[in-house]
Order: structure tokens, then C-alpha cells, then sequence
């Protein structure tokens, strides 16, 4: 992101040296026709009949050092007369992401389609044993599936906007696509301030587990795994799902700060800043997206076990040990684990106290 | 074909508005909303320079290039209109534009801004010529009758030109080479003392 920010910003600047020396080799044909007359007795500095506005047009055009004027007109930077940057940002969105996006997306998919076929889902050690260890409370089982859902919704709805054009108008043609485009953009607004409230619900909520500690350096050095065989030693959360929350976070934080900003035009903030939190906006979304699309393949056929620790909150003790084995000692240790009936009852019980409560 | 064009004297223009003013009239323009400005340069200073901005109707537009929807399209006339039935009024295409010319005629909360509206050339929009829909979406269509956009017509010092590229060419050529001419003698004047 950083690489195309200051490649947008090169060219800013590459443009603008380009029309100074544009000027100068304009100007240089004048200077020595100036020249020529000194032998004049008349005109003893010569005469250069130079355009009296053609410095202050010069200074109007060029983006850097911007001419602001005043207009009668009252709105958003109504007094600028010639914005260059607009078009520049136009061409840098059409040309990266719009075009690489889906490329970026399709590759990750792929990726994980072959090591899938390859590798196959990760199992466990001995299989399950059917008992069970509490590990995520209802409440943060009802966080993490907010922000997903809600996660999911605005990655769609964004890539609509962002590809929609080049990958969806040839399909439903230009009526329908705006109909869905529409009710895209007025979801991604309505939706992504919520988005920062479940985001915020999961910082405060998991923060403390994720605060990296002595054995995570071991397990980045392994591999997480995937290179060599045998366990890698891990707490409640290792190294990876702890990498993987701090860049939910941050990058969420940055997806939801420029959105924020995008979608309150009313503060009456100018062009560039617009420009730049759409770029941050749009570049932070298709990291966040291609990583999480890696998270949902590992939390699901990636991994035996993990989705069931997401839904019902319950983790296989044998997944446990193979994951998280500093975690199981402390499970050992203070007996958290129940039996396979404990929590068929557990699990059987849910709907009944739903019932006598209502009752 | 012809390729319909504005062009503004700066050496003319004397920040009267009634471009403004006129264009807000004949088509009936919203509350909030300037299809065009004038923009005042070096405001009280040695040097001071008026415009008439508006959509430029750009051969190679930006906001047509950057559109998600893609809603514009250029006429045989080399104007630049869009349809504000497919517009979903993202507000990308005033990002775009270099002369600020898309309008909207909210900005409130949830980027809801309403379809974006900008200067027709008035030459309406994809509807049928002259009718309600056209006018209510667009305002008046001046072109279909021959008759050249209002602004440029009834400009006092004609500082504002519209019409084929070719002839606006030819008109300010002419004037550059008079005001060449005035300013070689103002500039001997000036050496003389």
C-alpha cells in the first residue's frame, strides 16, 4: 500500500516537473529573441511581449503550489479553478485496483483450492475424544460472528462498487447494475459504521489473550506448522490467530477511519483528502479481505475442529493439545475439561432453560 | 461533426455572475446547486483574473473514465451528459473532475448526496427532447432548437464563448493577435517613458 501511495505521489510530482520544464523550453525562445535588439539605440533592454497572465496561468495549473481563488459560489474548494490530482486519481484507481483486485482475490482462492488438494484438512492427532473445553464465551462467539457477517456484507458490497464495472455491467447490463450498485453503496454506508462498533466490541473483548509472549518467536520459527513436522507449542491463541487479531484491528481501524471519513461528505473536507482515504480505504479492504479469506479456509475445511469452537464456544480437548498445549495444561490443571455427556447435556439443556425462562 | 466547446476570456470576463445567475434560471436549478461558478483569481491585487467555470465537456472526461456505474456518455456534438437514472451519486466523478463542475444537491451523513447534476450544455439528457422528464432531470434542452447554451449567449462582454471548437478557435486567435498588437505598443510606451 505504501509502494502505490508514494507511486501516486511520484507521479504528482514527476507531472509537475514535467510541465516547469515545459515552460522553460517555451520561454527560452524568447529570452533570445530579447537578446537581439540590444543593439538598438531605442530599445536598449529589448521588448518581450510575454502574455501578462501567462505566469499567473502557469501558477494556476500546476498542482503544487495551487492558485486558490474566490468564487460567489459557496461549497467545497469552489475557489480552485483547475484540480489536476482528480484525474490522476481516477486513472491510479482504474489502473491498480480495479484491475488487480480480482486477480489478488482469484489468487488467494487458488492457492488455498491447491494446498487443500494437496494437503487436505489438517486433522487431529488420535481423532476427537468428544470432551470438551469451554473456550469462548456466548458473548464473544456473538462478537466474532457480528463482525464477520458484517465484515462479509461490506467486502461484497465493496467489490461491487470497485469491479463492478468492468466485471458486471457485460452481465446484467447498465439498468440492472445500477439498481444493485445502488442499494450497495446505501448498505456499505449504513453498514460500516457498524462495522467500527463490532470491531471495537472485539478489541476490548480479546485484547488481553493477544498480547504476544514468550513461546510465539518459537512457533513463528516453525512455520506455525506448515513447515517440518511436529507440534508447535501454543498458548490459548498462538502466534498466527494473534497476528491475524492485531491485523483485523489495525486494518480495520484504518478501513474504518477513511470510511468514516468518506462517508460524511457534509464536514465539507476537500478533494485530496477524499482522494487519499479512498486509496487507504480501498487498498486496506483487499488486504483485509485476501487474509481473511486464508482465516474463513482455516477456521472451516482447513482445520479439523476449529469451526466447532466458534459455534457452540466447546473445543475438543485432542484439538486442544495439538494446537494450543500450553492452554491444555492450564485446562488440565484447573479441570476445565467436562465429559462427552457433561456436554451433551450442556448443549441438550439450552433449549429447556430457554423454554423455562419464557415460561 | 462538430465538437461543442466553452471558452472563457479571461482578458474579458468581469465577475458579473450573470452566467451563474442565468444558468440557475433557465433550468429551474435547485437550492445549493451551481451547474457554474466564477472563479476570481488574485482577488484585489495587480493582475486580478475572472472565469466562468463549468463541465469543460472534456474529449477524454474524467468523470466518464471513473464512474462505477458508468453513466456518462458523449452526444455527436462532443457534449458530455449523463443519465441520472443509472447515476447512484457516489460522488467519485467530482473527485475526478478538474474543474469541480459535478454538483449534488445534498451532503448529509451516510454520503447521501443525492444524483449528481452538472452543466448539460443545455442539451437535457437522455429522455426525450423537450419533454417533462427531460426538464425536471435536466432542465431545458436549448441545443435541440439550434440555439447555443444560455450562459455564453447572454454574456455582456462575450468573455464567454460556447459553440464548435473550430469557430471559438478562430475568435479568440483573432483576438490574441489584436491585444499582441496593443500590448508591443504598450510595451514601447513604456521603454519610451
Amino acid at each position: 500500500m505504501v509502494y502505490f501511495l508514494q507511486e501516486y505521489f511520484f507521479n504528482c510530482f514527476t507531472r509537475s516537473a514535467s510541465i516547469i520544464l515545459l515552460s522553460l523550453s517555451l520561454l527560452l525562445p524568447q529570452l533570445s529573441n530579447a537578446a537581439i535588439p540590444q543593439k538598438h539605440e531605442d530599445f536598449p533592454q529589448g521588448v518581450s511581449a510575454i502574455n501578462p497572465g501567462s505566469e499567473l496561468w502557469r501558477e494556476v495549473r500546476q498542482r503544487d503550489s495551487a492558485v486558490t481563488g474566490i468564487s460567489q459560489v459557496k461549497g467545497v474548494e469552489t475557489g480552485v479553478l483547475i484540480n489536476s490530482r482528480g484525474g490522476q486519481w481516477a486513472r491510479f484507481r482504474i489502473e491498480n485496483p480495479v484491475k488487480y483486485a480480482p486477480m489478488v482475490l482469484g489468487v488467494v482462492f487458488l492457492v488455498l483450492v491447491l494446498f487443500y488438494v494437496l494437503r487436505g484438512k489438517v486433522g487431529i492427532e488420535g481423532g476427537l475424544s468428544g470432551q470438551m473445553v469451554k473456550r469462548f464465551t456466548e458473548y464473544e462467539c456473538i462478537v466474532h460472528w457480528t463482525l464477520a457477517i458484517v465484515f462479509l456484507f461490506l467486502a461484497v458490497t465493496g467489490l461491487i462498487l470497485l469491479v463492478g464495472r468492468p466485471l458486471l455491467i457485460p452481465l446484467f447490463g447498465k439498468e440492472i447494475f445500477s439498481l444493485i450498485a445502488s442499494a450497495s453503496k446505501e448498505g456499505h454506508n449504513l453498514f460500516g459504521p457498524i462495522f467500527l462498533v463490532s470491531l471495537l466490541m472485539m478489541l476490548f473483548s480479546f485484547v488481553k489473550r493477544n498480547i504476544y509472549e514468550k513461546g510465539d518467536l518459537a512457533w513463528l520459527l516453525k512455520g506455525g506448522g506448515f513447515i517440518g513436522d511436529g507440534h508447535v507449542s501454543g498458548g490459548f491463541f498462538n502466534m498466527g490467530e494473534k497476528t491475524w487479531y492485531w491485523i483485523v484491528i489495525l486494518i480495520g481501524l484504518v478501513i474504518s477511519i477513511s470510511g468514516l471519513v468518506l462517508v460524511s461528505p457534509n464536514f465539507g473536507q476537500g478533494r485530496l483528502v477524499m482522494e487519499i482515504s479512498h486509496l487507504v480505504h480501498v487498498f486496506g479492504a483487499i488486504i483485509l479481505t485476501a487474509i481473511s479469506i486464508g482465516h474463513m479456509y482455516m477456521g472451516s475445511i482447513g482445520t479439523e475442529g476449529s469451526l466447532e469452537g466458534m459455534k457452540s464456544g466447546y473445543v475438543d480437548i485432542n484439538w486442544v493439545e495439538a494446537h494450543h498445549d500450553r492452554w491444555a495444561k492450564e485446562c488440565h490443571e484447573n479441570e476445565m475439561v467436562i465429559s462427552a455427556e457433561e456436554y451433551a447435556r450442556l448443549q441438550g439443556s439450552k433449549p429447556d432453560t430457554a423454554m423455562e425462562k419464557e415460561a | 461533426m462538430a465538437s461543442m466547446k466553452f471558452y472563457c476570456d479571461a482578458e474579458r470576463c468581469i465577475e458579473c455572475n450573470a452566467c451563474v445567475t442565468a444558468c440557475k434560471n433557465e433550468h429551474d436549478i435547485p437550492w445549493g446547486v451551481n451547474r457554474r461558478r466564477v472563479v476570481t483569481i488574485k482577488d484585489g491585487e495587480q493582475g486580478e483574473r475572472s472565469l466562468s467555470v463549468a463541465c469543460m465537456h472534456c474529449a477524454d472526461a474524467p468523470c466518464a473514465a471513473v464512474c462505477p456505474v458508468d453513466c456518462f456518455y458523449t452526444t455527436g456534438d462532443g457534449i458530455v451528459l449523463h443519465d441520472k437514472d443509472i447515476c447512484i451519486g457516489c460522488g467519485y466523478c467530482f473527485y475526478a473532475c478538474p474543474f469541480g463542475a459535478p454538483q449534488f444537491p445534498e451532503s448529509s451523513a451516510f454520503s447521501s448526496r443525492g444524483k449528481m447534476d452538472k452543466c448539460t450544455f443545455c442539451a437535457g439528457g437522455p429522455e426525450d427532447d423537450h419533454s417533462s422528464e427531460e426538464y425536471k432531470k435536466y432542465g431545458r434542452n436549448r441545443v435541440s432548437e439550434g440555439k447555443l447554451p444560455l450562459c455564453a449567449e447572454m454574456c455582456a462582454t462575450k468573455a464567454l464563448l460556447a459553440g464548435d471548437a473550430d469557430v471559438l478557435s478562430d475568435i479568440y486567435r483573432k483576438r490574441v493577435i489584436n491585444r499582441g498588437a496593443s500590448a508591443f505598443e504598450w510595451g514601447v510606451n513604456q521603454l519610451k517613458g
